[in-house]
């Protein structure tokens, strides 16, 4: 997984008025828990912003009091009407700690069903996993490669070693649906053959 | 057009529309999003425009959520009626819709066809309207 550096500044007060005037200043307060120590600290906004706008789950280094502290996002609250990020939550990584964290799915490989003329669909964007966090890789691969028409490709037939994943194993990552062109020409062809 | 097949009381007083929404602000389904920034009543013909306008400029291609549903019977008394002897008759239904709330959804298109689309939607509605795309997109 991929880290970022974040500069983050101890909070001096808590609590709804402090928040409030770190909003209107660009910062964002932001909280560190899983480790020893609960941290209450606030962020610049387009920092903490690189985390949340993108796909991928990126580690970040908190730099705050002279001492920095990994971790992911666990959770991110928004203002309902401008979209601002309100207040981040985030989970500290250690080497003995097992994650859990939102994988991206990737897909690759030239379908057999969308060279059919079928249409991939991807169901699921992101796979909950668990697993250490040096072990965990930045995105979930998927070949669909032998994906046919109507065919799907499920949880179950993820492999990662290392990785667990928590969705339930029948899930469906992504299918090829039959587009409506592709269903006219496969019913072109059948009346052809059947007049011959 | 949307309407409820069955309710448990025909009529219901008309409430506050007080605040902003508390459910259904963050985009769910599809990457591009209709968000309403005012308050009011949608009824079932502006929702029933909004998507037809949708749907024509995506030349059915993609997919559509409506988050929204008219779940709210409006009462009108007739022309030229003293007030009084009673509620007026059911009229049309309609979606309380609070700024905040995610109004459509839309998925398997590109970004552009998105916006244009979207953009033409919110010309059927009576509120202002903000275009969102979710967060972790990739063109």
């Amino acid at each position: 997984m991929k880290s970022v550096q974040i500069k983050a500044e101890v909070r001096s007060q808590i609590g709804r008025k402090d928040a409030v005037d770190l909003r209107r200043a660009g910062r964002v307060p932001v909280v560190v828990y899983g480790g020893n120590e609960v941290l209450h600290l606030s962020v610049d906004e387009r920092e903490v912003n690189s985390l949340l706008y993108t796909p991928e789950v990126l580690i970040a280094e908190i730099e705050a009091g002279g001492k920095t502290v990994r971790a992911i996002v666990q959770d991110a609250q928004f203002n309902p009407i401008t979209d601002r990020t309100n207040h981040v939550d985030f989970i500290e990584v250690t080497e003995d700690k097992p994650v859990k964290v939102s994988l991206p799915v990737r897909t690759f490989g030239n379908s057999a069903g969308v060279r059919a003329g079928g249409k991939l669909k991807t169901i699921m964007r992101k796979l909950k996993v668990k697993g250490m966090a040096n072990n965990l890789p930045d995105f979930i691969d998927v070949d669909i490669t032998d994906v046919n028409i109507g065919q799907t490709f499920r949880v179950k037939q993820v492999k990662i070693e290392g990785v667990e994943f928590l969705d339930a194993p029948d899930n469906v990552i992504c299918t090829v649906a039959a587009t409506r062109a592709s269903r006219q020409e496969n019913a072109a062809a059948d009346a052809g053959g059947k007049k011959k | 057009m949307l309407s409820p097949k069955r309710v448990k009381y025909r009529k219901v007083q008309k409430g506050r529309m007080k605040g902003n929404a508390q459910r259904g602000t963050e985009i769910a389904f599809g990457s591009f999003a209709l968000k309403s920034l005012d308050t009011a009543w949608l009824n079932s013909r502006q929702i029933e425009a909004a998507r037809v306008a949708l749907n024509r400029y995506m030349k059915r291609e993609g997919q559509v959520w409506i988050r929204i549903f008219p779940d709210k019977p409006i009462t009108r008394k007739p022309l030229e009626v003293r007030m009084g002897k009673g509620k007026g008759a059911p009229e049309f239904w309609a979606a309380v819709v609070k700024p905040g709330r995610i109004m459509f959804e839309v998925e398997g298109v590109p970004l552009e066809t998105a916006k244009e689309a979207l953009r033409l939607a919110a010309q059927k509605l009576p509120v202002k309207t903000k275009f969102l795309v979710r967060r972790d997109y990739v063109a």
